[in-house]
């Protein structure tokens, strides 16, 4: 079976599961679950990309550990954020397999990913030990900044993805 | 909506609209999504600090990160203008852009009616249990930025005219 014909038959595949019928078919599906895609993207900018800050020295006088707490609210936001994003993809496979924004942002995605698990094999606890007015370690503002310009580069890469739609290939 | 036919064919509105240049319409986009993370994020952290955390831990620290707001808030003003220039008919005769710029309005009130009760503390390690009140007007004020953001998103959804120019000629 070549590759493209196995694309074919994953692609035929999803957009025959009951997700992709339900956002192609319900016509306020789709505008509904972008409203709570965003939402995620406020949920994870106010607690990731707020913890980032504390990292690179904003709003000294609350322990890292304190705000950490909010992370809750980023893990929260990203669930929300990927089971629309897959709502998405089931609708129109296609539209981001061929997609060089939809890549670039699944690329950022997968970085973010490496950063965090970084973060907290290598920096968590020195950071979790910090009081309210301490500076982080330089690799853990190192990572916070990766971290932000990461969340950065997906928004613009996801706001991307509807200027880079290729030729359809299923409707 | 002759008006707004002539905004339609401004060198601005034409080149925002219709150059190829990523850097028009996709950019001014993702510079709106940009301010809206910096916006409704602060919030968020801010907000959800008075409903679960100022009881604990200080609030007062929470006020460096007001820059980062207003910044974002100042990003969005002009982008959104900008991207109104592009399509003013779309938004301008669409009831929930107007819903939206409501909400916008009483979402700013709220914030900074809650600045001034929960940054007004002069000890920066101040901890509190915050009153009935503002504990509702956080609450509140994050229920209006979702309901900001699902108009936005309406927005492209249940546009009855997309350019003036169609109707008037």
């Amino acid at each position: 079976m070549q590759a493209g014909t196995l694309m074919q038959a994953l692609m035929s595949w999803i957009v025959s599961t009951p997700p992709s019928q339900f956002v192609t078919t319900w016509q306020w599906a789709w505008p509904i679950s972008e409203t709570l895609h965003f939402i995620g993207l406020t949920l994870m900018a106010g607690s990731v990309g707020v913890f980032d800050l504390r990292l690179l020295g904003l709003a000294k006088g609350i322990r890292p550990g304190a705000m950490h707490g909010l992370l809750r609210l980023g893990f929260a936001g990203f669930g929300i954020s990927v089971l629309t994003g897959l709502l998405f993809i089931s609708g129109a496979p296609d539209q981001y397999f061929y997609n060089s924004a939809f890549h670039v942002k699944a690329v950022c995605l997968a970085l973010m990913g490496i950063n965090v698990v970084l973060f907290y094999r290598l920096q968590f606890s020195a950071v979790a030990a910090m009081g309210p007015h301490d500076d982080a370690p330089l690799p853990a503002r190192i990572m916070g900044a990766v971290s932000l310009v990461l969340l950065i580069a997906v928004m613009c890469a996801g706001r991307l993805i509807t200027f880079y739609r290729p030729p359809a290939i299923i409707y | 909506m002759a008006f707004l036919a002539a905004l339609e064919q401004t060198a601005l509105s034409v080149w925002i609209r219709e150059t190829p240049s990523v850097f028009a319409f996709p950019f001014i986009l993702f510079l709106h999504t940009l301010g809206l993370g910096f916006v409704v994020g602060v919030s968020v952290a801010v907000n959800v600090w008075v409903l679960g955390f100022a009881n604990r831990y200080p609030i007062a620290p929470l006020k460096q990160l007001l820059p980062v707001m207003w910044i974002g808030f100042a990003i969005n003003a002009v982008s959104g203008v900008l991207l109104l220039v592009a399509y003013p008919a779309k938004a301008l005769t669409n009831p929930i852009f107007y819903i939206k710029l409501g909400l916008i309005a009483v979402a700013v009130v709220a914030l900074t009616w809650l600045g001034r009760q929960i940054f007004a503390g002069a000890d920066p390690g101040r901890v509190f249990e915050p009153g009935f009140r503002v504990k509702g007007v956080a609450a509140t004020t994050l229920a209006l930025w979702a309901g900001t953001i699902a108009t936005g998103r309406f927005l492209a959804y249940t546009h009855s005219i997309l350019m003036a120019g169609d109707v008037v000629n």
